[in-house]
Order: structure tokens, then C-alpha cells, then sequence
């Protein structure tokens, strides 16, 4: 038991990092347990950057708490006479200088790494020539959050939104694959965050403001869309299924859904 | 710090995490079909002075007629006659009651085993289908309470049952507007499991008010005594009754309990309450082809449009009750018929809590007006189909005052629709999005 305190100590982080480690590689047993493969070239972007700073942050906490641990093991009081008496310092300006411009150059770093992503996902909306200029595409469905569900309107025939030939469907979303998808995403009550992880995509959806959000999915199959904000007592089932589609598929669904309307 | 009092800190801490942890292990008690008390509450107040209460043998009498012929929310029975043969296996499963009942419970893949409905409905419906759940009353409207046996959005004329498609969509659409989800993320098998669940409550229910509404007019004889039937459930009872398998020479009271089983089995379930269900195929109001002029922006629609309006505010008597804006700020004092049903009891104003306090303490939920639809709004609770407005309107809206526009040819409810389609968009008419490429765009 003379060491408990210190090898605790050392054995906690170890293990942590250990085990986050073991996740982020996919080795057994802790395989298949981090996230899946991104399903958008803008979502490898972000898992780049959280990929590293999750190793810096390994290497930091490792670095802390071992500094820590040696110094319980060397400065166990057993070590020392009896009634000897402990010293007491204050202040080490370079010491300080240190710990202050290392964290800051970091966080620096990070900052100007990040932009890159930060952009692609939240303000470079992607582009549509229009008469020779380039402008903002616009949105290709209207989602409109709800407790407890998800709305999603299509525009009718003539192509644009919030018509009087909107078609509707819930909790069902339906995309082409490889093409660029905005979403114009409105609130009806309180506020909600729509989630596809697997696109890396998350989005608040405020009451009172319209956002957008875009992804341009890179491969076929079926995903979830959750709510990632406690938005009441049915926040556990506010999910819908996004299903991404070829382009060709697409077109005959929306015609589908289309006929349902104005056959 | 003295070592006692440092342990007795330490043996206090043990203690309360201890009671802490073993509060939580009580188990929930087992979910049961409660007695519609305020049915019960309602033909009291219909047939006995003030004050005055029905005898308790006849609610155990009714709950244990229920109980032999429908089970338990755990282990639901349905009264076959025939069993295996019996018809109604056709439109409404026994297997799908069994998986839909029943506590949630799921296989190491997550394929549900059993309790479709009490993961998904019950905390709003409630067990027994009443509509009040411990969540219903949050929401406005509140839930559906089956055991009326009405359903508002439904392909079929008024007072008709809804059709198995009826059901099956609006499980897999919701109702926009309201708090009834879309449940469209669930297999099919699951869809067609809930809605026959929701037929075998509903069934349950309306033979339950039919039996206490029996109760006002017995008098003094038991509904059923039971205990002639001895070990045999209802169903099995009246089958050697009618095999004449049963006594020779019944005495009076046995000879009461045959008229009665006849009488509850034969008359009220079968002719009465499985009969609204098992006559539901090709009951659809037939939807003539929708004209081409509906389209937005199509050749004639402002035509008909305009022609929409004038029965809006003429014929169809629309404004009345949607309002001279179409907001649904007209007639915005009525109830609906579950509302209605027990605040016509003598005594009740249902702007004054203090005259149906009774109610609420027997279950009920507090009355609210019915508003009608804000049509402004491009939100439509049965759907947004031209086919779904049109059966609004040519067949009205069960349970509520809107009224079927029988008198209406289908060029008329088609002119109507075009309006309905077209109010929410009134004024954004003149701020038509600049088109390019057939794409409006972006603000």
C-alpha cells in the first residue's frame, strides 16, 4: 500500500489514453466503436482536425498527469525524516512564461487549422452559375423541426419553396449522392439541432430563424437524422431516415411523390 | 476530528447510498385496463339522483367480461367465436396483438419480441386507449381516445370505420399540426401490428361503454354473473350454450345468464362493434380523377380558384366557422364529440371548472373548444393531397362540426380545394421568387 496513491495515479491516464487509443485505431476489442467512415469529403476535413487534436490531447493529459505522478512517487514523505520540514516557493517567471506560450501557440495553431473546415461547413454555400455569375445555389428542400419529428417539403413543379405545390413528407428525407444538397431548416416551436453524423453534419435549428446547412454525400445507403438538442419529453424519438439515393432514383422519387399530388 | 465521529460520518454516507440505490428496485406495478370511469360517471349522473353511485359487483361484473373476452394489456384475448376458423383472423390478428401488447421487450438483434405499443402510443394513448396518457396533457390537441371508436382522418363517409390503409397512413404520415408523429422509420410489419392493436382497443372500449351504458338500465340482476361459467372463459360458455352443451333444465337465474351472455356476445360485440370493422373494404369515397386546372399556375386555375372562393363564402357556408379570413377565428366555441360526450351531463358548463371538477378526478381532460382550421396556414392535418382535401370536404371530419359537403358536386369540392391550396400563398402572390433555370434564387 506505500505506493497506492502514486500508481493509482499513474494507472488512471494510462489506461484512458490506452483505451481512446485502442478506439480511434480499431483495435480489438474496442474495434468498430469509433466513428464510421465520413459519408462527405467536407466531413474528412473535420475528422482530420478532431483525429489530431485528439492525439495532442492524449499527448497533453499523458504529459500532466505523469509529471504529477512522478512527483507523488518522489516526494512520498517516507522519503524523508521525520518532522522535516516541506519548502515553499513562489512565483518562477520563466516557468510561467512557458506554460502560458506553449497552450496559447496551440490554441493559435488550431485556430488557423480549423478555418479551412469551419468554411467549407458553415460558410462557403455552395455556388450555382446563374447568367454568368456564381451565386449561392438554393436550397434543394425546406426542413421544418418540430417536437417530435421532422418535416421535409420538396418544391413542386415549378421548382421553388414554400409554393402552393410544396410536396411534404415526414421523417423521411431522400438526396442524390455526389451532388451538392442544401437544406433551408426552420424551427415550429423550440429549438432542435439536426445531426447526420455520419456526415459530420449538425446544425441548431432556432425558432424565428431560417439556417442553412449543406452536405454532398459521397456514396449511396441509409442514415439517421437525430435531434441533438433536449427538446422535450419526445427528444428521444425525433429521428427520421435519410436516405441517399443515385441521382436517377431521386428523380423518380420526387416524380412519385409528385404524382401523389398532381397526377 | 475524533475518529467515532469521522466513522460514524462514513457509516451515514454508507447508509444513504445504500437506501439510494435500493429505492429505485420497487417494481412499477403491472399496467392494467382501467374501468372508463368517466363513462361510469356519466350514466350515473344520466340515470340515478345526485350523489347516487352504481353498485361496485357491477364494475367488477363489467371489467370481468372484459377481461375473459379481451385479456389483459399483457396477454390480450379477442373473442374469436369460431377460433381458428373465425373469420375476423382476417382483419385483426391475433399474432399482431400478441407482438403489440405486452411489455417492451426486444431480441439481442433489437427486433422488438413484444410491446410495440406501450414503447410507442401508450405514453400519450394510455394503456387502455383512452387518450390520456401521462403526456396528453401537454398537448393541444390532445390525443386520439379510441374507445368512441371515431377517427377523424379516414377515407370513408362519417360514422363509417377508417379503412386498414386509412390507418396504416396516418401511422406512417403523422398528422401534421398536431403531436402524432410520423412513424414512417418503422418496418411495415410493425405499422399493420400497432394499427390492429388500435382496432382491438378501440373494439374494447366501445363494448365497455356499451356495457356500462347496460348498467343504467338493469334492475337490481347482475349484469352477468360470471361465476356460472365457472372455469370456461365467455367465448367457450356461450359456444356450449349454443350447442346446447350446457344445462338441460337451466333455473331462472341460470336461464338470465344465457339471454345475458347471448345478448352481450352476439348483440353488442359481434353485430355491433366487430361489424363496423369487418365491413370496411371498398367503403372508400370514390376520388374522381384530379382536374388538370388544380396545378398551380396551370391554365385555368385561377378560374377555379375564384370559383373556390365564391362557394368559400356562398354555398358551402365555409366563413362561418374558418372565418371571413380564412383563419379560423369564426366559430371557435364548439366542441368536439369526445369533449361533448360528457360535458352534456347535467350540471356541467365547461367554462367553469368547479361544475365538472368530478370529471376530471374520474379521468377526464379538461375541456377545450375545438378550433377550426386556420387555413392560412399550409399545414393539413389529414393530409395535403388534393385527394385528402377533397374527402375533407365531400365527406366532412368525423367527431368535429365540420360538416360532409354532400351537396357538393365533385367540381365544386375540386373549386374548393384550389382555393384551400391557394389561401396560404394569397399574399405571397405578388412576391413571386425570381425564377432561373426554373430555380428561384436564394434570399
Amino acid at each position: 500500500m506505500n505506493r497506492f496513491w502514486s500508481i493509482l495515479f499513474f494507472l488512471v491516464p494510462i489506461l484512458a489514453v490506452v483505451t481512446f487509443l485502442m478506439a480511434q485505431f480499431g483495435i480489438w476489442p474496442l474495434n468498430g466503436v469509433w466513428f464510421s467512415d465520413s459519408w462527405s469529403d467536407a466531413g474528412k476535413t473535420i475528422d482530420s482536425i478532431f483525429n489530431g487534436i485528439h492525439l495532442l490531447s492524449a499527448a497533453i493529459l499523458l504529459g500532466t498527469v505523469l509529471t504529477i505522478g512522478w512527483i507523488l512517487w518522489k516526494f512520498d514523505h517516507r522519503r524523508f525524516e521525520a518532522n522535516s520540514k516541506a519548502q515553499y516557493f513562489t512565483h518562477n517567471t520563466k516557468l510561467e512564461l512557458i506554460w502560458t506560450a506553449i497552450p496559447a501557440a496551440i490554441l493559435i495553431t488550431l485556430a488557423f487549422v480549423q478555418m479551412n473546415a469551419w468554411a467549407e461547413n458553415k460558410m462557403d454555400r455552395p455556388l450555382i452559375e446563374v447568367g454568368g455569375k456564381m451565386v449561392k445555389a438554393p436550397p434543394t428542400l425546406l426542413v421544418k423541426a418540430k417536437q417530435f419529428g421532422w418535416e421535409f417539403y420538396y418544391p413542386g413543379a415549378d421548382g421553388v419553396l414554400e409554393t402552393s405545390d410544396d410536396l411534404y413528407i415526414e421523417n423521411l428525407m431522400v438526396v442524390p449522392e455526389k451532388t451538392d444538397i442544401v437544406l433551408q431548416l426552420e424551427s415550429r416551436d423550440v429549438i432542435h439541432s439536426f445531426f447526420v453524423s455520419d456526415l459530420r453534419l449538425k446544425q441548431d435549428v432556432v425558432p424565428g430563424m431560417v439556417q442553412f446547412a449543406w452536405f454532398n454525400a459521397n456514396r449511396p445507403g441509409d442514415l439517421e437524422i437525430l435531434c441533438t438538442e433536449l427538446c422535450g419529453w419526445g427528444h428521444y424519438k425525433m429521428n427520421a431516415k435519410l436516405k441517399i439515393v443515385s441521382q436517377a432514383q431521386y428523380d423518380g422519387w420526387l416524380s412519385d411523390l409528385q404524382s401523389k399530388y398532381y397526377p | 476530528m475524533s475518529n467515532t465521529y469521522k466513522n460514524s460520518i462514513a457509516y451515514w454516507l454508507l447508509a444513504v447510498t445504500v437506501a439510494v440505490t435500493f429505492c429505485g428496485c420497487e417494481k412499477s406495478p403491472v399496467p392494467e385496463f382501467r374501468l372508463n370511469e368517466v363513462e361510469v360517471l356519466k350514466q350515473e349522473k344520466a340515470s340515478l339522483d345526485e350523489g347516487e353511485h352504481f353498485p361496485d359487483s357491477y364494475r367488477d361484473e363489467v371489467q370481468a367480461v372484459l377481461l375473459s373476452l379481451f385479456g389483459t394489456p399483457d396477454d390480450p384475448k379477442f373473442p374469436y367465436l369460431e377460433g381458428e376458423d373465425d373469420e375476423a383472423h382476417e382483419f385483426i390478428s391475433f399474432d399482431d396483438l400478441k407482438w403489440a401488447a405486452g411489455r417492451v421487450h426486444s431480441d439481442r438483434e433489437g427486433r422488438p419480441i413484444s410491446g410495440l405499443y406501450r414503447e410507442h402510443c401508450a405514453h400519450c394513448h394510455g394503456i387502455a386507449g383512452s387518450g390520456a396518457g401521462p403526456t396528453a396533457g401537454f398537448l393541444n390537441p390532445y390525443p386520439r381516445d379510441f374507445r368512441q371508436s371515431k377517427f377523424k382522418f379516414k377515407s370513408t363517409k362519417l360514422r363509417r370505420s377508417p379503412t386498414d390503409d386509412d390507418m396504416h397512413r396516418i401511422l406512417r404520415e403523422g398528422i401534421p399540426g398536431t403531436a402524432m408523429p410520423s412513424f414512417r422509420t418503422l418496418p411495415d410489419e410493425e405499422i399493420v401490428a400497432l394499427a390492429n392493436y388500435v382496432k382491438y382497443l378501440t373494439m374494447r372500449g366501445q363494448l365497455e361503454r356499451m356495457l356500462i351504458a347496460e348498467i343504467s338500465s338493469m334492475d337490481d340482476e347482475p349484469l352477468l354473473d360470471i361465476s356460472h361459467a365457472g372455469e370456461n372463459d365467455l367465448v367457450t360458455m356461450l359456444l356450449k350454450i349454443e350447442d346446447g352443451d350446457w344445462k338441460e333444465e337451466p333455473n331462472e337465474d341460470e336461464e338470465f345468464f344465457e339471454e345475458q351472455l347471448d345478448y352481450i356476445v352476439n348483440e353488442l360485440f359481434l353485430e355491433n362493434t366487430l361489424a363496423r370493422w369487418s365491413e370496411t373494404e371498398g367503403t372508400e369515397t370514390p376520388v374522381p380523377d384530379v382536374p388538370e386546372s388544380l396545378a398551380p399556375g396551370s391554365a385555368e386555375n385561377e378560374q377555379l380558384v375564384a370559383a373556390g372562393r365564391e362557394l368559400f363564402f356562398g354555398r358551402g357556408n365555409c366563413a362561418q366557422c374558418h372565418g371571413e379570413t380564412a383563419m379560423g377565428d369564426g366559430q371557435t366555441a364548439n366542441y368536439d364529440d369526445w369533449t361533448n360526450d360528457w360535458i352534456k351531463s347535467a350540471g356541467v358548463d365547461p367554462t367553469d371548472k368547479t361544475t365538472y371538477k368530478d370529471f376530471l378526478a374520474a379521468g377526464a381532460l379538461k375541456p377545450r373548444a375545438i378550433r377550426p382550421r386556420n387555413l392560412r396556414l399550409p399545414v393539413y392535418r389529414g393530409g395535403g393531397r388534393p385527394e385528402d382535401l377533397y374527402r375533407r370536404i365531400k365527406n366532412g371530419i368525423e367527431g368535429t362540426p365540420m360538416p360532409a359537403g354532400a351537396t357538393l358536386t365533385s367540381e365544386e369540392v375540386w373549386a374548393l380545394v384550389a382555393y384551400v391550396k391557394w389561401l396560404p400563398y394569397e399574399n405571397a402572390g405578388q412576391q413571386t421568387p425570381k425564377l432561373v433555370n426554373n430555380k428561384a434564387i436564394a434570399r
